[in-house]
């Protein structure tokens, strides 16, 4: 799928900051003009998330996890061993609050990547190093979803 | 106004190259295995776990390398069976996941290995809104991953036990489009002819080539004094084979000390590979060589 700006006749690229963990199946996502700075919003209903996420492939490019092994499983199994969960991607200097991880888990697994960058973004430059349940409201809010 | 065809890509996502990264990344590690072979039915109960695991052991008799994947997802049985237990530890490197080493040197990569206890099951985290489409979605990209990150390495064959039915024969055929071909099992029963014949016309028309037909638990053998015995009053298998022009590799007689082998690591094969029933898989597998080896002559 792609998206043109019909003022400017060009492609409008995907926002990697714009998507927020949204923790029902519905998803927005952004573009923007990269000419005239427009941005529309792509919505998506729960079926449609879902086949896109038949691909296994993720919104705003690959994240880290995409290059884990079993990064899917892992990311997505309710249960699943320690190890597997461990080897995720790094995140740094960020502590997630069991609330944050669970929330970040909810979102469909071709957008979490972008849906992490976009808390993580925030988190740094609030210089906030543990993310909980009340910065990502905070975030949500910020996006403007 | 532009086209989709002038716009270079899909807007920073670059979806279609995910989809082609991970493809070549599987390719990388199916090159790496010379015959895949699945084993299904679709009737479940039948026996193609414990055919699988004693196959596989058949193989390495011969001089293979092998391995295993275990493609029954929700059920899954291979660990068990081939002495991989479930709290071993998961071994996760940038290269890959290292698969378990089974009885014989078999490797197995199972979903067993990545439940954190015996009795987990698999749920993906949409958990109790997760529709039938998500569940079935979430079950082929795991496939995927099964088969691409696990460090196989260099396999003469890897073994594919399905889950009972033939749904997931479409995944299969799609991911490793190269398979050998499919060994369809039944049981002396008409019910399970009945699904098994439906089965071999599913996998005709995807274009899924069938090795051939094995009937399992055919008659039953007395350990004690080798004497077959009729187990099931049964719809004649032969007659299925010539109904749907594919070979029947063989038929294999119940013995209980399959069973009781179950969880123990050691294979039937092991043990009895000399018992009537141990012999029928050798021929079986035999069978399979021959078959394999004509297709590629
Ligand atoms: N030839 C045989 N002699 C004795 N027992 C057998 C034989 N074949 C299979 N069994 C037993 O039958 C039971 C079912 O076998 P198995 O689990 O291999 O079937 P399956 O087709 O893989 O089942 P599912 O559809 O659940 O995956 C097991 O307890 C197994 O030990
Ligand atoms: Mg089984
Ligand atoms: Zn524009």
């Amino acid at each position: 799928m792609k998206f043109l700006c019909i003022p400017c006749d060009e492609q409008m690229a995907t926002q990697v900051d714009g998507i927020m963990p949204e923790e029902k199946n519905n998803l927005v996502l952004k573009f923007k003009c990269k000419k005239c700075g427009h941005m529309i919003a792509m919505l998506t209903n729960k079926f449609e998330t879902e086949f896109v996420s038949k691909l296994g492939v993720e919104a705003g490019g690959p994240s880290d996890m995409a290059k884990t092994p079993f990064g899917m499983m892992g990311s997505t199994l309710a249960e699943g061993k320690e190890e597997l969960k461990k080897a995720g991607p790094d995140e740094g200097d960020f502590e997630w609050t069991q609330e944050a991880k669970d929330r970040i888990q909810r979102v469909p697994f071709f957008v979490r990547g972008m849906a992490k960058k976009t808390v993580l973004n925030f988190a740094k430059e609030r210089g906030i190093k543990v993310i909980d349940g009340a910065l990502m409201d905070e975030v949500r809010e910020k996006v403007g979803m | 106004m532009k086209t989709y065809e002038d716009l270079p890509s899909d807007g920073g996502s670059n979806i279609m190259d995910q989809v082609i990264d991970q493809r070549e990344q599987l390719r990388r590690r199916l090159d790496q295995i010379k015959h895949k072979v699945c084993l299904m039915s679709g009737k479940g109960g039948v026996g193609k776990s414990s055919l699988t695991a004693n196959m596989a052991a058949c193989l390495v008799l011969r001089g293979h390398k092998v391995g295993i994947l275990d493609a029954d997802l929700n059920g899954p049985s291979i660990g068990k069976l081939l002495g991989v237990s479930n709290q071993e530890k998961l071994e996760i490197t940038p290269e890959g996941v290292e698969p378990g080493q089974g009885s014989m040197g078999i490797k197995i990569m199972s979903m067993d290995m990545l439940l954190p206890s015996a009795d987990s099951p698999v749920i993906w985290t949409e958990g109790k809104d997760a529709t039938a489409v998500w569940v079935s979605t979430m079950e082929s990209t795991a496939l995927q991953e099964l088969l691409k990150d696990t460090i196989w390495g260099e396999l003469d064959y890897l073994l594919i036990d399905m889950p009972p039915g033939s749904d997931r024969i479409d995944n299969i055929r799609d991911l490793i489009p190269e398979l050998d071909g499919v060994v369809e099992i039944t049981i002396p029963s008409p019910i399970s002819q009945h699904i098994v014949s439906k089965s071999i016309t599913k996998n005709s028309q995807l274009g899924v080539s069938i090795i051939g037909l094995v009937e399992n638990m055919a008659t039953y053998v007395c350990p004690h004094c080798n004497q077959e015995g009729q187990l099931f009053e049964g719809e004649d298998v032969e007659k299925l084979s010539k109904d749907k022009q594919i070979p029947l590799l063989g038929r294999i007689p119940f013995d209980t000390r399959m069973s009781r082998q179950t969880g123990t690591g050691k294979l039937f094969i092991e043990e009895y590979g000399d018992s009537v029933t141990g012999q029928a898989i050798a021929q079986v597998v035999d069978n399979i060589l021959k078959f394999i080896q004509n297709k590629s002559n």
